[in-house]
């Protein structure tokens, strides 16, 4: 009870007094590489943006947006796993790549790629790479 | 603008932002549904005005299960702030007046202080003073909405104008609450920029979340200054 307590002081806090601190300086930003070890395939980028939206989509995007938002709860995801190991935030990433995973695809893993400017120069940087899990998962949805 | 008209604008509005976040999760697998199916159910009482009292609470609670069920925030500051007025709105239905008007109050002083901090942080940094932080922003972070707005990290001349334009309309943001009108021509830009933001880099609960919040301003200008 006290821990529910406690953790419910600590997610609601940073609402009820925030800092406002947007963007203070632009961080690290985070992609998701996975692939599907078992043909032993090359990594491939999490769900690309597209190369061009038209003003139409931009407008319908105002109202309807889901995935995008997923995306940048994606985002949160890998900063927050980059900073600590969880089951959480690894039984996130993985709900979704299991959902796009193709269905030849027995196994998959994933990677996450931090590009940062250092020093003038855009650098990449492989922050953590996941042990390899079931493509299909027949146990709860939070289990990774 | 009255108390009670305030707290009715500011529900049509959280209601249309928890509304439209909660159908696009909705749409989406592997989310806590019957949380979600609620959460919708409650936002069109809430817009309809039928029982505040009830609803505000009910959709409190839901929002501090949803935070422990993603571990923190699923959208970052938009979150926080719908919970910030969330958490207003429902004190300001409840409490005894004073109590009330200060409630409504807070949230108004917090969105002055979302504008003003975001620009003093800004300004500090020396990044932001010659553009490169918002060029990185379009060269390399996650929010861009597609690569082709990655070229515009490359128009220094664009990327430093707008860093300025921006940091010193939230700087100077506070000032408007002097005035009624300068009020209000104040949060007509500051919408078109979250709406810009949006159009950018695809934060359109940001949009309608921060519109939720733009009635209590008003409300508190209004009982402090006046016209």
């Amino acid at each position: 009870m006290l821990q529910i307590l406690t953790d419910t002081l600590r997610l609601t806090l940073p609402a009820l007094i925030p800092s406002w601190r947007f963007f203070k300086a632009v961080q690290p930003s985070p992609r998701i590489e996975w692939r599907s070890p078992d043909p032993d395939e090359h990594w491939q980028a999490f769900r690309p943006r597209p190369t061009h939206l038209s003003p139409i989509v931009i407008l319908r995007r105002m109202v309807w947006n889901p995935r995008w938002n997923e995306a940048l709860f994606m985002v949160s995801c890998s900063e927050r796993l980059t900073a600590e190991v969880t089951d959480h935030s690894t039984a996130e990433i993985l709900k979704r790549l299991r959902q796009d995973a193709p269905p030849k695809a027995t196994t998959l893993q994933f990677r996450l790629k931090f590009i940062d400017r250092i020093d003038g120069t855009l650098l990449e940087q492989i922050t953590f790479t996941s042990g390899i899990y079931p493509a299909r998962h027949k146990g709860r949805d939070d289990d990774i | 603008m009255t108390f009670e008209t305030a707290l009715r604008l500011t529900e049509i509005l959280l209601g249309w932002a928890i509304l439209q976040a909660s159908l696009e999760h909705l749409s989406l697998p592997h989310m806590p549904r019957m949380l979600f199916a609620l959460r919708a159910t409650l936002a069109v009482i809430l817009i309809l005005g039928l029982n505040s009292a009830f609803t505000l609470p009910l959709l409190l609670l839901i929002s501090i299960l949803l935070l422990h069920h993603f571990q923190g925030p699923y959208n970052g500051g938009a979150d926080k702030m719908g919970f910030l007025i969330l958490t207003c709105l429902t004190l300001a239905r409840l409490a005894p007046p004073a109590w009330a008007e200060l409630a409504l109050a807070y949230l108004a002083a917090q969105l002055i202080l979302s504008y003003f901090i975001s620009g003093q942080i800004k300004i500090m940094n020396p990044e932001w003073r010659t553009g490169r932080a918002l060029s990185d922003v379009f060269a390399y972070s996650a929010y861009p909405v597609s690569e082709s707005l990655r070229a515009l990290s490359h128009k220094p001349g664009l990327t430093f104008t707008a860093s300025w334009v921006v940091m010193l309309f939230e700087l100077i943001f506070p000032l408007a609450f002097f005035h009624a009108t300068a009020l209000y021509l104040a949060l007509i830009i500051a919408a078109f920029f979250h709406l810009s933001n949006a159009c950018f880099f695809g934060l359109n609960r940001f949009f309608w979340t921060w519109l939720a919040a733009y009635p209590a301003l008003i409300w508190l200008q209004a009982r402090l200054i006046g016209a």
